[in-house]
């Protein structure tokens, strides 16, 4: 009894500290019934092998005991590098589960999850976009899980029937190098109509909609903006004149236009963050009119070979204490678990003027919308 | 380094030595002399045979039918439909076409200019542009296109800092650029070989009748050249066109045949169609395969097979020398600038933008993440490599020595590794090997690709790397063989000895040479292979180069230059090593990775 009221009033002292923005000290956190430290509602601890998940219930923080862990792990991670290795050994430590990764783009991740649908060699897929994920589940190649920490997620940022959910957010901005556009006597854009200045000719860098999620997320933006698709593309063809290249990856811009190949690049902010922080003349800028963004999530592969723990790890990746490993290994996409620490370097989503992005339209519009993109804007002469 | 004096060392060597056309190994055949060495096959020699066939059909024709397969699904039908009635679909075949074009043209003209300044010039500087001109057959993916674009871009530090210009190069200007100058040291090295085996006293005999140099070359010297430069051209557009990094860097709005399969996997999440482009870039490998054969059995004017005899008499006259001079030494200035730039990235923050000193691209790379790929990369590539080097001399035995019909066709399928795409390769041996495979009543394929296989997925890349590398050493072992005689081989089987033994005994001593660029190359092109190993690496298996890809993704280029930069020494030092264990002067092959 004594300790379930220290873990309540601690709880409590948590909340109120986490609240006014303070840094939690082990000390003043709760502690379960076996010693062991749950600082964090959506944390996961772990001894003796068996993982507990800290959920919020109406007493505050407790422990779900989850299932005894073993085996391996094997998580394909649309992520960066850093971030992915960050979160995997993370796991390791916690649960003992011996877990690597393959990272892997999600065109390549899907062909791959799809060749060996019979027997497959991943557990996990981590990162992966919305989009990604739609293919995947009308392939059969993704499995419904819902986590205990689900419930922590805003509900727009998780598939509805429980197939993927949410760990990362990307706001679409506009990433521009301070330098050029000095050079070029143009201000830093603060709207879609800025993009169109005759003074930017061949000076805009963005990818390609076919091969890239961002570019995808850029042209369905216009569609949701301006009403129609026909609008969309209008506009495209328009902003068209502007562009240097269409890049392959969504990322590709921040360096072309970081060391001065094209003024402004269309991509994720936090990509352009990282850029900055790299010692590029970077400057991150939003349209007004709107803008578009992008999920990326979490989901069980289909007749992964330790479900165990593969359900473990998505629990893990969807808690606080993981997501926030980001920021350290310079990923700065805003995080989805509302309990994790804001670092100045995310974009505040709520101060955005943000469009009201429909993904399942967005994925079923996908092919068409490419394909017109390719015939009717890629292709057209720049004037 | 042994690896970069191949040439030199090679006046010597005869004219078929680096002989590359199939065709002419056919011809060759065909002589009434030589068939009369074909011996009724041993058991042994059967066996090899069967169990060679069997090797080829599991590491290249069982992935590529299921290739077939993928791309007759339906959206791989509509993409060939849409080669007949999109006009986006033809422009990409168009730019396909265009690129592989361009490419063979100019690497073909470079290339033969080196190898004319080699043996016609003299001039200080001969053997280290000799040198050079080697050094971009070991040429990390991206590093090329990256450090183009850093030099020479808009904002390069040659074109805007030190010249005030900023020109575009995205797009096909870029792409000719690099491409050309990755691939031309291919046809520098068959133009080389064959210049250097021409008989001078031709050449001598036309000018004693009066004929002016430019008129001796244009007569005399260029005819001897051309099945040589046919083959060259043949080859720079195969490989050109089953490129994809560099589109992929610098192709800009020009999209081509691989990068659309690409952005069909990529973007479209749609391998049947994928791998439907991939089949259509396959048809002008094939073509290639069937021109090459048709070309050299119509002309074949090059028939000096002994030591040349006589003089050269080169170049005097000083304009023509600096005329003649003046692209190899700025193509030559060009290579050292990139490797250069690829070295130099990799020690400073962010080249050409802040160009601070810092070692953290090389504490990152040699952290765990990167630890861990450059040992199990070497070490998957030095399996690799005599494994191709001796499937290669065993495809070319059978092929020169021991098989009467279908060896063509045993040819080809050797060679198929390089001239099938390596991202079609990649996706074939994914959708194969990636589970067990019932062969009807003949037994059982495990499986072999992906995290679940035996070894983490090891032997597929192995297989791989195998497959793409053994043709240089099945090219150079072909043309090594055919100088020997045959009646050494006959000798020793009316003594008794086997196919096997004689093969052992009498043919793999004489053939060192051969096996010697075999390896060298296959080590070399399974360090830098990219594009299959993107469909097969799995976390116990991670390669460099999908490393390299990872960092270009996320534009930490200093981490990518570094990764290049270790894997441009390990290469070396294997090729040093390689060339240590193996006695014997290498002879050269037409082979540089396609990818």
């Amino acid at each position: 009894m004594t300790k379930l009221r220290i873990t309540t009033m601690a709880s409590m002292a948590v909340m109120i500290l986490s609240l006014s923005g303070l840094v939690i000290s082990p000390a003043d956190a709760a502690v379960d019934r076996s010693g062991k430290v749950c600082v964090q509602e959506g944390m996961v601890v772990s001894s003796g092998g068996v993982t507990n998940t800290c959920a919020k219930t109406d007493k505050g923080l407790f422990y779900t005991p989850s299932r005894k862990l073993s085996g391996s792990l094997t998580v394909v991670c649309g992520a960066t590098e850093a971030w992915c290795g960050a979160m995997t050994k993370a796991f390791t430590n916690k649960t003992g589960v011996n877990t690597k990764f393959v990272r892997l783009s999600s065109g390549e991740t899907v062909a791959r999850l799809d060749a060996a649908k019979n027997n497959p060699e991943f557990d996990v897929w981590h990162g992966g976009p919305a989009d990604g994920f739609g293919v995947a589940r009308i392939g059969n190649l993704i499995e419904k899980y819902l986590s205990p920490t689900r419930n922590m997620i805003p509900a727009k940022y998780q598939d509805t029937d429980g197939y993927w959910t949410g760990v990362y957010v990307g706001a679409l901005g506009f990433c521009s190098n301070t330098k050029e556009l000095k050079r070029l006597g143009v201000a830093v854009p603060r709207s879609w109509a800025d993009l169109l200045n005759p003074k930017l000719k061949r000076q805009i860098s963005t990818a390609h909609p076919s091969t890239s999620g961002t570019a995808f997320t850029t042209l369905w933006t216009q569609v949701t903006r301006l009403g129609s698709e026909e609008a969309g593309i209008a506009y495209m063809k328009k902003l068209h004149n502007n562009i240097l290249q269409y890049t392959k990856s969504g990322v590709g811009p921040v360096q072309i236009v970081g060391r001065g190949e094209a003024a402004i690049g269309i991509v994720f902010s936090h990509d352009c963050v990282a850029g900055a922080e790299q010692g590029l003349p970077l400057k991150v800028s939003f349209p007004s009119e709107g803008t578009g963004y992008e999920i990326g999530g979490v989901a069980l592969v289909k007749g992964a070979k330790n479900p165990e723990a593969a359900k473990a790890y998505i629990d893990f990746a969807l808690s606080a204490e993981a997501q926030n490993l980001g920021p350290t290994v310079a990923a700065y996409q805003v995080l989805t678990n509302p309990r994790t620490k804001l670092d100045r370097r995310m974009v505040a989503l709520k101060k955005l003027a943000i469009v009201n992005y429909d993904f399942e339209k967005a994925a079923a519009s996908k092919k068409a919308l490419t394909a017109r993109f390719d015939s009717e804007v890629a292709v057209a002469p720049k004037v | 380094m042994g690896f970069l004096n191949l040439q030199n060392s090679h006046r010597e060597e005869k004219l078929n030595v680096i002989d590359v056309t199939v065709p002419r190994v056919v011809k060759k055949l065909r002589n009434p002399m030589r068939s009369s060495s074909k011996v009724r096959l041993d058991r042994v020699t059967r066996f090899v045979l069967w169990f060679t066939l069997a090797l080829l059909a599991m590491l290249i024709i069982f992935p590529l039918g299921n290739i077939l397969v993928t791309a007759s699904r339906e959206s791989g039908r509509e993409v060939f439909a849409a080669l007949f009635s999109s006009s986006v679909t033809q422009q990409i075949v168009k730019n396909t076409i265009l690129l592989g074009v361009t490419v063979g043209l100019l690497g073909t003209s470079i290339g033969f200019l080196f190898a004319y300044a080699q043996t016609r010039l003299e001039f200080r500087g001969k053997r280290i542009l000799h040198i050079i001109s080697l050094v971009p057959l070991i040429s990390p993916p991206f590093a090329f296109a990256t450090a183009i674009i850093i030099l020479f871009g808009r904002s390069g530090i040659i074109t805007r800092d030190l010249l005030g210009l900023s020109p575009i190069l995205y797009g096909f200007p870029g792409l000719v650029i690099v491409l050309t100058t990755s691939f031309f040291p291919v046809a520098y090295m068959n133009i080389l070989g064959m210049m250097r085996s021409l008989d001078p006293s031709l050449d001598e005999a036309a000018s004693i009748l009066g004929a002016s140099k430019f008129r001796v070359f244009v007569k005399v010297t260029l005819p001897m050249l051309i099945p040589g430069i046919a083959s060259s051209f043949l080859l720079l557009f195969v490989e050109s066109i089953a490129d994809l990094a560099n589109p992929l860097v610098i192709g800009g709005d020009f999209t081509v045949l691989s990068s659309r399969a690409y952005i069909a996997i990529n973007g479209d999440y749609d391998v049947a169609a994928g791998a439907a482009y991939s089949v259509v870039l396959l048809i002008p490998g094939l073509l290639v395969f069937l021109l090459q054969r048709y070309w050299a059995q119509r002309r074949n004017i090059v028939s000096v097979t002994g030591k040349p005899s006589g003089r050269i008499s080169p170049v005097e006259s000083k304009s023509a020398k600096i005329a003649l001079l003046a692209v190899p030494f700025t193509v030559s200035f060009l290579i050292v600038l990139v490797y250069i730039t690829v070295i130099v990235g990799g020690f400073v923050k962010v080249l050409g933008v802040n160009n601070t000193l810092t070692m953290e691209h090389y504490s990152y790379v040699f952290s765990g993440i990167g630890n861990e790929a450059i040992f199990k990369t070497t070490l998957l590539a030095l399996i690799a490599t005599p494994l191709a080097g001796i499937f290669g001399m065993i495809l070319a035995w059978l092929i020169v020595r021991k098989i009467r019909r279908g060896r063509q066709a045993m040819d080809f399928l050797g060679m198929l590794g390089i001239a099938v795409p390596g991202t079609v390769l990649g996706i074939g041996y994914a959708v194969t090997f990636n589970h067990t495979t019932k062969l009807g009543n003949f037994g059982i394929v495990p499986q072999l690709a992906g995290g679940g296989a035996i070894f983490g997925g090891a032997l597929a890349i192995i297989m791989v790397y195998t497959i793409r590398s053994s043709p240089a050493g099945q090219r150079s072992g072909i043309a090594a063989l055919q100088q020997i005689d045959p009646a050494i081989d006959e000798a020793a089987s009316s003594l008794g000895a086997s196919g096997v033994v004689t093969f052992r005994k009498i043919t793999l001593p004489l053939i060192r040479g051969a096996l010697l660029t075999g390896l060298m190359f296959a080590f070399a092109r399974s360090m830098t292979t990219l594009s299959p190993i993107i469909f097969i690496t799995t976390p116990d298996t991670p390669i460099m180069t999908s490393r390299i890809l990872s960092e270009v993704d996320g534009g930490r280029f200093g981490n990518a230059f570094a990764f290049s930069s270790i894997l441009i020494v390990l290469v070396l030092i294997a090729l040093g090593v390689i060339n240590l264990f193996v006695k014997g002067r290498p002879t050269l092959s037409l082979t540089t990775p396609i990818d």
